[in-house]
């Protein structure tokens, strides 16, 4: 493969999930500036090995390198200690309600649903924004985030019922980092 | 099916991850019982707060022109690393044909032995590229290295669980190389482990991994866009040491990088 007709073929598979990319990014680093530095550094990546890429469908080994390389970025600039989440690090934000109706989702504002998600420790949220932004399937998911389906469907199901929980109760969504996440 | 059950299969159920049979169990289920229907409720209910499109992060306007900058920079970056060898191929194809008849059992040795040749010198090229655009990558701020340490202790042990060989990392503090730490990266298809050294503020990324199968051979020297790269198959680990110290000195690492 010439480097032109390369250059052609990573245009046409790899670009056009440039929005994904930086969707995934700035989920995960939570910066616009960390985002745009991460896929570019991301993309030039994919470039250098786009001989290794298989298939027709580029948007998976995109979001893969994406998600890795946002790790990397985000280990090396540990300058927000709960960055990084653990899968021990997620602690119910309340005790679970007795009274089914009390457990309505009765936040949806826009506001609060982005605050509670940019509050869910990593491992959950990259599980929870490859599924629900990106439709991602199980296995696609298990595949970039390196770890077996059980997993993905354990961390999006505790993910989605911190979330649940946590815009169940209004008070406790706070504009600082890690409210109700020791 | 019972409702602890249906609870743990309600996500996948909603998610269009289950199988047939265990879906229309679910969809039994939810049927018959109030409960477990409120619970599918509040988990649509969460599914179309988080698929508000007005979440999704759009790139700014001008940023996918300042990608595809990046990247036709890369590729052209690599095609003049291309050129040279093509040249030569093309010539050696040349070459091949020219010589008929007679000689043709000679001929087709010599051309079957140029063409292997030129495989892989045009490998080689690849990964010459891929270790010059590691090291121009590892000069930009922040980019350098992911663990920082002059202590060999220090840096060998990182590698642990994050590559599938152990790199040497050898001190060579004595002779004037400061090790400054090491860093992951990927060239030729795998990950590798990159040392970087210092001397003088000039830093050299020495890019390693292992070799399989390539006999031992000497040191090789390619230069590309003012940086010098040096390489060579050690019996265990292949090397390719770039830095835009000069030749005279980076050819003294190579050979105190042999040694050990």
């Amino acid at each position: 493969m010439t480097s032109q007709e390369k250059l052609r073929r990573f245009e046409e598979k790899v670009s056009p999930h440039l929005k994904s990319a930086y969707n995934l990014a700035k989920w995960l680093t939570r910066s616009h500036e960390d985002a745009e530095d991460v896929v570019q550094e991301a993309f030039l990546r994919a470039f250098s090995a786009f001989e290794s890429f298989r298939g027709e469908d580029a948007k998976p080994w995109v979001l893969t390198i994406v998600r890795n390389t946002s790790m990397t970025w985000l280990k090396r600039n540990r300058n927000a200690g709960a960055t990084i989440g653990f899968e021990g690090a997620l602690v119910d934000p309340i005790e679970r309600s007795p009274d089914p109706e009390e457990g309505l989702l009765i936040s949806c504002e826009r506001k609060q649903v982005r605050q509670a998600l940019e509050q869910l420790p990593s491992d959950f949220r990259e599980a929870v924004i490859l599924r629900e932004m990106e439709g991602r399937s199980y296995k696609e998911i298990s595949a970039t985030i390196g770890v077996p389906i059980g997993t993905v469907m354990s961390r999006l199901s505790r993910g989605r019922d911190w979330l649940r929980r946590i815009l169940s109760t209004p008070q406790l969504v706070k504009p600082e980092e890690g409210a109700g996440l020791r | 099916m019972n409702c602890d059950d249906s609870r743990i299969y309600l996500p996948a159920y909603l998610d269009e991850e289950l199988g047939v049979g265990e879906s229309l169990r679910v969809q039994e289920h939810l049927a018959e019982c109030g409960d477990c229907r409120h619970a599918q409720d509040e988990q649509l209910a969460l599914r179309s707060a988080l698929r508000d499109s007005d979440l999704y992060a759009h790139p700014a306007a001008d940023f996918s022109k300042r990608i595809e900058a990046a990247v036709r920079g890369a590729a052209k970056a690599e095609a003049r690393w291309q050129r040279s060898s093509w040249f030569q191929s093309l010539r050696l194809e040349f070459f091949r044909w020219v010589p008929a008849g007679a000689a043709l059992v000679i001929v087709t040795t010599i051309g079957a032995l140029l063409v292997m040749n030129s495989l892989r010198s045009s490998h080689e090229q690849l990964i010459a590229s891929a270790v010059l655009a590691g090291h121009i990558r590892s000069l930009q701020p922040g980019h350098l290295i992911d663990v920082p340490s002059s202590d060999r202790h220090t840096v060998k042990p990182w590698f642990q669980g994050r590559l599938d060989f152990s790199p040497p990392v050898p001190d060579l503090s004595e002779l004037g190389w400061t090790l400054v730490g090491g860093r992951l990266d990927y060239v030729d298809g795998r990950p590798v482990a990159a040392i970087v050294y210092q001397r003088r503020m000039h830093n050299i990324n020495v890019f390693l991994w292992p070799n399989h199968g390539s006999p031992a051979d000497a040191i090789k020297q390619e230069d590309g866009q003012g940086y010098q790269i040096l390489h060579w198959n050690g019996a265990e680990t292949t090397y390719w040491v770039v830095s835009d110290l000069n030749n005279a000195e980076l050819l003294e690492l190579a050979r105190a990088l042999r040694g050990h």
